[in-house]
């Protein structure tokens, strides 16, 4: 049975992040989502995946190319003109009959992914304490009687979790689906026409993790970081203290002095140290440099990014590529402990998260003693003075002193 | 100019091939058209935008076509010359883009055999070319039809017994080829297909490739099987339709190099060492005639300009170039005048009324435009197209330096009827055109040194530019290009009237650009040099490269190439028009869209 992953959105609501990068290539701890995804789904014994790929689709293939590395093999289909989710299956539809479909940007589990490749067309659902944002689904017994777009008094909890199983039937849906309000095509009024005809079987999740604003990769870095297992490949030099789980990459040196509180991910070939401080659910990535009198806790560093010298970052993520001035720090919690309110996309929003620091995208770079206020969205390739101090959302490429 | 696309996949081809047209709509709009196959081959054509032909399409299960949006050059816009042609069984389709020289020849020989013809366009004669050549193989009948013909092609064709294949082959006119997942495609630009793939194949001049839904196939001139690199477009598809250039400006800007040469095609005649025009044209310059009067507006008026020296200097007809706003008033009118009016869009108000102003009191008209079935064309006795294809930014750039070429062939054919140009001098003024493409890439290469000077003058309140000679008018227009896109008051003079008047205006804040040829005036533009250069002012020249003395002179030195005597204006030209758009860039002004103008004035 093949595997067919979405994996075309662009995620605005991923912003600053996805700028420059496909929201399936978001790394939680040291992996793109789609990769876990891919993961999971080989170990519940899926060998054949198509991906449909659009934005920025040459990052995802030169990451996956044909699948060899991980023993499984990829096709890719590009969606073209983005009309939404059922547009995006119906393009899968001359290379596949029965299959499995989930949205790669948000994490399934392995036995979930087993249960739902069980004979008959099925469809995954979770419980949610907040299901306004989602589609709810009405269940007869098992099957699926309808399903609702966002409702604002939704009358379950039960929400549709983003993995399905279809056979060839799902294509004449598709075809008779009509655009919704919101001007897509949308997979949950196919499973509207499709459920008319057959039945189809609701399977609850016991894992799901989906990440909407960027702040969520932290809640999904932390819950991967926890099932992770201690290992050390690179150098640790005397004199480091390391509690709880810490992943320590290939050619990676942890110099002394350094205090790392698992779980922590540490990637290849990256420079920490001497004397820095890392706290719980941190994920720092390749070729990266945390420097003296650092302290970094519960973030998200990508790829050759520096933090080198009299930094703090906290509740923050780190784009590709990013240098930060010494003394360069950011603010992770109101004074007046209020939720942070984030401005993204011209748009404020509630983070309901009490710490929350700032999300940069790639390429920024900082000038010495910049101060750096909660909640802060920094677009892509931004510079940054020395002395100045940042808020609220900056747009890519701009220059502030 | 026109836009070609090509699909073979697994998609509806009906919807890949619209959509892309709608993204190559920039590069003609008159007509539009579509084949497809579906058992049978079908084709679908209309004048008019693009939705037109949607209207009419039914919904069909093909999944190969080929489609193509026309900007008319040979042939007036009508169902019957839009593209795609097909062959008289109805079953091979092709689309063109580019001119066919010898396509009146071949069509005689073709009709002879027994062809049938259903257009007045040169596209036509390809499709029979093929059908003629056409043994049970496509591609062998394109390399077949395409030894025949003269002129620039990118030809995309389709055949219903061969249904799996699209046939591709360029020269001179863009083809590339779009790699994707069990799909791919050719088209004219990038942007065609950028939704679907962004992975490309560059093809180049003679190779002919063969694209079924899961193969693509490229030889080389002479059919053998060549590989070539797959590139990646990291433009979005806002910038592709700049093909990545920043400003539509720019993309123009650069695209003169081709589209001069497309000025050229198929006017010059190096056998009968002759230039050739259209009959209804060459009745008009075949007149006795007394005076040459040319009306224009705006950039189109220093594009006269210019040529008053051309024309003046070839024969011995005297040129009056006159604003169509005044002339329509207040110019003299005689019979035995030839009026020339210039207008890029053929829909210029102030320009139309001129002509009619002309024709009511009896003098012939001949129109330089490049739009084929505007107002201009149909009123006027005769016109002449530009070819440059459509034009986006407002400023005017490949369109004036076409115009200037267009002009100068007029030159020369009316100096060859005057008897005071002979076949020696043609020739070599024929060559030295030829050179002029060259040229300007040169100037393209080096915008370097270009963006350098830009520095100088992006804080300047005021600008000059200054020139003798066919340089005055140019000054006029590099004045008029910095003033549009970047807002710095500039003014073209003729550089002995500088001491009349201007000169009080010049303090040490105002940078000079002056322009410098080594012809009989090169010694006074050094001393005009001279005495700014006493008044603390900084001069930035444009001058040859081989000119050393200069460097003396003036603080800054920007280079063109001077293959010959004939036409340095359009080098010079490119010169300024990149200037003013980098001091417009380094002063972030809206290029494409300067404040308060628009592209075709249609209002008196």
């Amino acid at each position: 049975m093949k595997c067919v992953i979405l994996a075309a959105g662009e995620g605005n609501r991923m912003h600053p992040l996805t700028y420059t990068r496909p929201k399936v290539m978001l790394p939680i701890a040291g992996k793109p989502i789609l990769e876990w995804n891919l993961l999971n789904a080989r170990a519940a014994g899926l060998k054949e995946f198509m991906f449909v790929v659009s934005y920025k689709s040459e990052m995802v293939r030169e990451y996956f190319d044909n699948g060899n590395p991980w023993n499984v093999k990829i096709n890719y289909v590009n969606q073209g003109k983005a009309m939404g989710t059922a547009h995006a299956i119906g393009t899968v539809e001359p290379f596949v009959n029965d299959c499995i479909v989930l949205c790669g940007d948000t994490i399934f589990g392995t036995n979930d992914i087993k249960q739902i490749a069980k004979k008959g067309t099925k469809i995954g659902l979770v419980e949610v304490d907040n299901p306004t944002e989602y589609g709810i689904v009405e269940l007869k017994k098992k099957d699926v009687v309808k399903i609702y777009e966002k409702m604002e008094h939704p009358s379950s909890n039960v929400i549709n979790a983003g993995i399905y199983h279809f056979n060839k039937h799902i294509f004449d849906s598709i075809r008779k689906t009509e655009k919704s309000s919101r001007g897509e095509f949308e997979i949950t009024d196919s499973i509207n026409i499709l459920v008319n005809k057959e039945p189809m079987e609701g399977v609850f999740l016991k894992e799901w993790r989906d990440v909407v604003y960027p702040w969520h990769l932290l809640d999904a870095n932390e819950e991967r970081l926890k099932k992770m297992k201690t290992k050390i490949q690179g150098t640790v030099e005397k004199n480091v203290t390391m509690k709880g789980i810490v992943v320590v990459g290939k050619d990676t040196v942890i110099r002394s002095g350094s205090y790392i509180e698992g779980p922590v991910f540490i990637g290849n070939n990256s420079k920490i140290g001497p004397n820095c401080y890392f706290r719980p659910h941190t994920t720092i990535g390749n070729n990266c440099h945390v420097g003296n009198a650092c302290e970094i806790k519960n973030s998200i560093v990508m790829d050759h990014s520096n933090i080198p010298h009299l930094n703090y970052v906290g509740d923050s993520i780190i784009g590709n590529n990013c240098n930060l001035g010494a003394g360069t720090t950011v603010a992770n919690l109101r004074l007046d402990k209020n939720n942070i309110i984030v401005t993204l996309n011209g748009k404020k929003i509630d983070s309901k998260r009490r710490k929350l620091g700032m999300v940069m995208g790639d390429n920024v770079q900082t000038g010495i003693n910049s101060a750096i206020n909660v909640g802060t969205m920094i677009g892509n390739n931004v510079f940054i003075g020395p002395g100045a101090v940042v808020k609220g959302e900056i747009t890519p490429k701009t220059t502030i002193l | 100019m026109c836009g070609i696309i090509g699909y073979a996949g697994f998609r509806d081809a009906r919807t890949v091939l619209l959509e892309s047209l709608k993204r190559l709509d920039y590069r003609g709009y008159d007509s539009a058209g579509i084949a497809i196959i579906d058992n049978k081959l079908k084709v679908y054509k209309e004048v008019g935008e693009i939705a037109n032909v949607e209207k009419k399409i039914p919904l069909l299960k093909g999944t190969i076509g080929v489609g193509h949006t026309r900007w008319a050059t040979h042939g007036g816009v009508t169902k019957e010359n839009a593209h795609p042609h097909v062959s008289c069984d109805k079953t091979i389709a092709i689309v063109h883009n580019g001119i066919i020289e010898n396509y009146s020849k071949l069509k005689e020989e073709l009709i002879k055999k027994g062809h049938k013809f259903t257009s007045q366009t040169d596209s036509e004669v390809i499709v029979h070319l093929i059908d003629d050549a056409y043994k049970g193989n496509l591609e062998d009948a394109v390399a077949a039809a395409v030894k025949k013909i003269q002129g620039s092609y990118s030809i995309v064709a389709v055949s219903e017994k061969e249904p799996e294949k699209i046939v591709g082959i360029r020269k001179e006119s863009p083809l590339v080829i779009g790699v994707g997942d069990s799909e791919n495609f050719f088209a004219s630009d990038i942007t065609a297909f950028l939704k679907y793939t962004n992975r490309v194949i560059f093809l180049n001049d003679g190779e002919l490739c063969v694209i079924t839904k899961n193969s693509i196939n490229i030889v080389d001139k002479n059919r053998k099987p060549i590989k070539k690199k797959e590139e990646h477009i990291t433009w979005d598809v806002k910038d592709a339709e700049k093909s990545g250039f920043a400003h539509f400006m720019l993309k123009e800007i650069y695209e003169q190099p081709d589209t001069i040469n497309q000025a050229l095609r198929g006017r010059i005649s190096e056998i009968e060492e002759t230039i050739v025009f259209p009959e209804r044209v060459e009745k008009l310059l075949n007149n006795e005639i007394s005076t040459i009067h040319i009306v224009a507006c705006g950039t189109s008026y220093y594009a006269g300009l210019v040529s008053k020296y051309l024309i003046e200097q070839l024969t011995n007809i005297p040129v009056f170039v006159e604003f169509a706003s005044e002339y329509r008033y207040f110019g003299v009118r005689n019979e035995s005048s030839l009026i020339i009016a210039i207008t890029q869009s053929g829909e210029t108000a102030d320009t139309l009324a001129a002509l009619r102003e002309a024709q009511m009191s009896g003098c012939k008209t001949l129109v330089v435009t490049n739009v084929i079935g505007s107002t201009a064309t149909r009123i006027s006795d005769g016109y002449i197209l530009q070819q440059s294809g459509p034009e986006i930014g407002v400023a005017a750039t490949k369109t004036f330096t076409s115009q200037i070429i267009v002009l100068f062939l007029i030159a020369l054919k009316l100096a060859l009827h005057q008897k005071t140009l002979g076949p020696n001098e043609l020739y070599n003024y024929i060559l030295h055109l030829r050179e002029l493409p060259r040229n300007v890439r040169d100037i393209l290469e080096r915008s370097d040194d270009i963006i350098a000077i830009a520095k100088h003058l992006k804080d300047a309140k005021s600008v000059f530019f200054i020139g003798r000679g066919i340089n005055y008018p140019l000054s006029l227009e590099g004045a008029l290009k910095l003033k549009e896109i970047s807002y710095i008051h500039a003014e073209g003079f003729a550089a002995g009237e500088l001491k009349h008047g201007p000169f009080a205006l010049l303090t040490k804040n105002t940078p000079v650009v002056a322009i410098v040829t080594q012809d009989e005036t090169y010694e006074k533009i050094l001393s005009n040099i001279g005495e700014i250069k006493a008044r603390g002012s900084t001069v930035i020249a444009i001058a040859e490269e081989k000119d050393t003395e200069i460097e003396k002179h003036a603080d800054f030195v920007l280079r063109f190439l001077a293959s010959s005597h004939v036409l340095p204006c359009i080098s010079i030209t490119v010169v300024l028009q990149l200037l003013a758009y980098h001091v417009a860039l380094l002063r972030k002004c809206p290029i494409d869209k300067p404040r308060n103008l628009a592209k075709s004035v249609t209002v008196e």
